[in-house]
């Protein structure tokens, strides 16, 4: 499997990602390290006691980094959070709306792992 | 030639950002054209911020981060002088955020994803840019020991003060260092520079109690401009105090002249004047302070229209030369020896113009030479008059002043108005003043070597009037020792006095000079001076000073006492 297999797989933007890593072998790190970043659990294990701030930090990072990756539906969804609860903004969704975005990022991470994970071990 | 790139400090990039992949696509980025290093978070970045303050040239901060963020870094730099000057770039992706950052000192941001890579280049290469401009004009704009503006932003800034704000009075002061290069020869740089900065922070001690700038406009010469102040005495008092203590074995004497505020006068000539004012006090340990005041402009104005009007002085023969005879008094009776060229000034409009009064004035501003130059070409004309009209030997002596010293045709000068006038050497006698031989000495001890030997005798006049030691009198190459007035004056009242004067001409019999004894008036001066074995005598007793025609009546007489003797 090649990164750009790999990018339609997991329905990220290779070209995106290629814009801003530039080199296969940069992209290929980090990608490799995505698997194991932990922002994604934070936000994830926060589903329950929903901690705003919490919520937003980590919501926060993983749209930096997914966007980075060209993991753009992630980094999208993750966007939203972020908004929902950056410090001053009003809330506009329900908590339950805000936990089936959570899980959508939850299983697109899953995904992605697990086709990275299949792309590191071809 | 070094080309400017090899002489910039190397550019260091600090980024900052808890995201590996963050950092690793910046360094991507930067790292052909920068050294770049990192921190994961803004403690890490502060810490590295303070020990690399020097080298650092940008900081790309992101703002979301643990332990300490973005907008925490900002506020310790925003309140941290040395971490200021370090221009921060931040890396977001929200509108907020940016206009938060930059209200909060960040110079630029950057957005994420770093997708455009150039711009990205281009953003930093810029704020860099911009940076290190700003720097390079806050280090023109202020001298980096004193902290107080340099010259030329000083003059802008008070100009603007002057234009748009006429409503404040301000009065120039100017504040000197007496001696300063012989505090800085004697005790090292070191110290003249700790005298600078301490006076320094002094000034802007007292500009923070008041209305006003500084500069350090040269050397050891600081530049005021602040609202009318009560009391200048006090004010001079509070400069000197901070100097006082500076070294247990130096004295630091400081002088200070002041312009005091008028309508319509401009910056700069106001200080013009202050310094006309601060001149005034040279050397007045007693009295340091001088209030500029209107008989100051009248001299001012008298002494430029003699500027202007001396090469029309050189042209139309409106300086002439007058001769003080000296007399030998171990003869009987007293024989005419020699004579003292001096110079007058006899002005069409403002009639004769004592020398006192243009002498030092050109000494100033170094038309001294011209002044001497056209002295020594009419003695030497005079005395090659008086040889073929008398066949009587007369040497006349001419000054040497200290810019003469600086003249590298001097000695070319003098020997051809030796040769044209067919005289001998010996016939023109050279007069330097004793403080001539403190100032430069190196250089004028060479000097009058050379004329020496080229067969010119030199005497040293003035002797007694300065700081001169007897002992350098010993290492000094001179055929002639002329005895200020002042010892002579009160010889006949003054036990000590006469003590003195005995004292030099002994010691100047042991080192083999002749003296002459200037200022003497009286019979009993000159009985005192025989008495004492003095050989040469000036002054008043014998003649004033003289015209060349009605000197010749003196010439006329000597010559009919030697046929007499004859």
């Amino acid at each position: 499997m090649t990164l750009q297999e790999l990018y339609e797989k997991i329905g990220g933007d290779y070209e995106q990602a290629m814009r801003v890593l530039r080199m296969d072998k940069l992209l290929d790190k980090h990608i490799r390290k995505f698997a194991n970043n932990d922002v994604v659990e934070k936000l994830i294990n926060c589903e329950n006691d929903f901690d705003p701030t919490v919520l937003f930090e980590s919501s926060h990072a993983i749209k930096g980094v997914c966007a980075n990756l060209g993991l753009t539906k992630i980094s999208d969804t993750a966007s939203d959070i972020a908004e929902e609860f950056r410090p001053g903004n009003e809330r506009k969704m329900s908590d339950d709306e805000v936990k089936e975005k959570i899980r959508y990022i939850e299983d697109m991470y899953k995904l992605t792992v697990d086709s990275i994970n299949e792309y590191v071990n071809q | 030639m070094i080309k400017s790139k090899q002489i910039q400090r190397p550019q260091l990039v600090l980024v900052v950002d808890d995201q590996e992949i963050n950092r690793d696509v910046l360094g991507a980025i930067l790292e052909d054209d920068y050294e770049v290093i990192y921190a994961c978070d803004g403690k890490e970045a502060l810490d590295i911020m303070r020990e690399k303050a020097e080298k650092l040239s940008i900081v790309l901060l992101d703002l979301m981060m643990p332990v300490m963020n973005g907008f925490e870094v900002l506020e310790t730099v925003q309140s941290d002088d040395l971490l200021k000057r370090i221009p921060i770039i931040v890396l977001t992706a929200e509108k907020n955020a940016e206009l938060q950052a930059l209200q909060m000192g960040a110079a630029d941001f950057i957005t994420k994803p770093f997708d455009m890579h150039e711009v990205i280049l281009a953003r930093v290469g810029r704020i860099i840019e911009l940076s290190e401009g700003r720097q390079l004009i806050s280090a023109a704009e202020y001298d980096r020991l004193t902290m107080l503006y340099n010259r030329n932003f000083f003059f802008e800034y008070a100009d603007r003060i002057y234009r748009y704000h006429p409503e404040l009075k301000m009065d120039a002061i100017i504040l000197n260092i007496e001696q300063f290069h012989l505090i800085n020869d004697v005790n090292g740089r070191d110290f003249g520079d700790e005298i600078l900065k301490t006076i320094g922070m002094e000034i802007r001690s007292f500009l923070s109690e008041t209305e006003g700038i500084a500069s350090r406009f040269d050397a050891d010469i600081f530049y005021i401009y602040c609202v009318k102040q009560d009391d200048y005495q006090k004010l001079l008092e509070r400069f000197q105090n901070c100097v006082n203590n500076l070294s247990e074995n130096v004295s630091i004497h400081l002088r200070m002249g002041v312009k005091p505020w008028r309508e319509d006068v401009e910056p700069v000539t106001m200080f013009d004047r202050a310094r006309t004012a601060c001149n005034m006090v040279r050397g007045n340990y007693q009295n340091p302070l001088m209030i500029y005041n209107d008989s100051m402009r009248t001299k001012e104005i008298f002494n430029q229209r003699l500027l202007n009007d001396l090469n029309a002085a050189v042209e139309e023969k409106q300086l002439m030369v007058y001769y003080q005879p000296k007399y030998n008094i171990q003869c009987d009776p007293p024989k005419l020896s020699s004579a003292e060229a001096l110079i007058r000034w006899k002005h069409p409009e403002l009639g004769m113009i004592s020398p006192g009064d243009f002498i030092p004035l050109f000494e100033g501003n170094g038309l001294i030479n011209v002044v001497d130059n056209y002295v020594w070409k009419e003695a030497a004309r005079q005395v090659g008059e008086w040889k073929n009209k008398y066949g009587f030997h007369l040497p006349v002596s001419v000054n040497l002043s200290r810019a003469d010293i600086f003249d590298p045709q001097l000695i070319e000068k003098l020997v051809n108005l030796i040769k044209n006038n067919d005289l001998k050497y010996k016939d023109l006698k050279l007069e330097v003043t004793e403080s001539a031989y403190t100032d430069n000495a190196k250089k004028l001890l060479e000097l009058i070597s050379n004329l020496r030997t080229l067969g010119f005798e030199v005497e040293m006049d003035d002797f007694g009037s300065g700081y001169s030691s007897l002992n350098m009198l010993s290492e000094m190459p001179i055929d002639v020792l002329k005895m200020d007035m002042k010892f002579v004056r009160n010889i006949e009242e003054n036990e000590t006095d006469f003590l003195l004067v005995k004292l030099i001409l002994d010691i100047a019999k042991y080192l083999n000079l002749h003296v002459v004894a200037e200022g003497v008036e009286k019979e009993g001066q000159l009985n005192l001076l025989k008495d004492a074995g003095c050989d040469l005598v000036q002054g008043f007793y014998f003649s004033k000073p003289l015209p060349p025609e009605e000197f010749e009546k003196l010439i006329e007489k000597e010559i009919s006492i030697e046929r007499n003797e004859n």
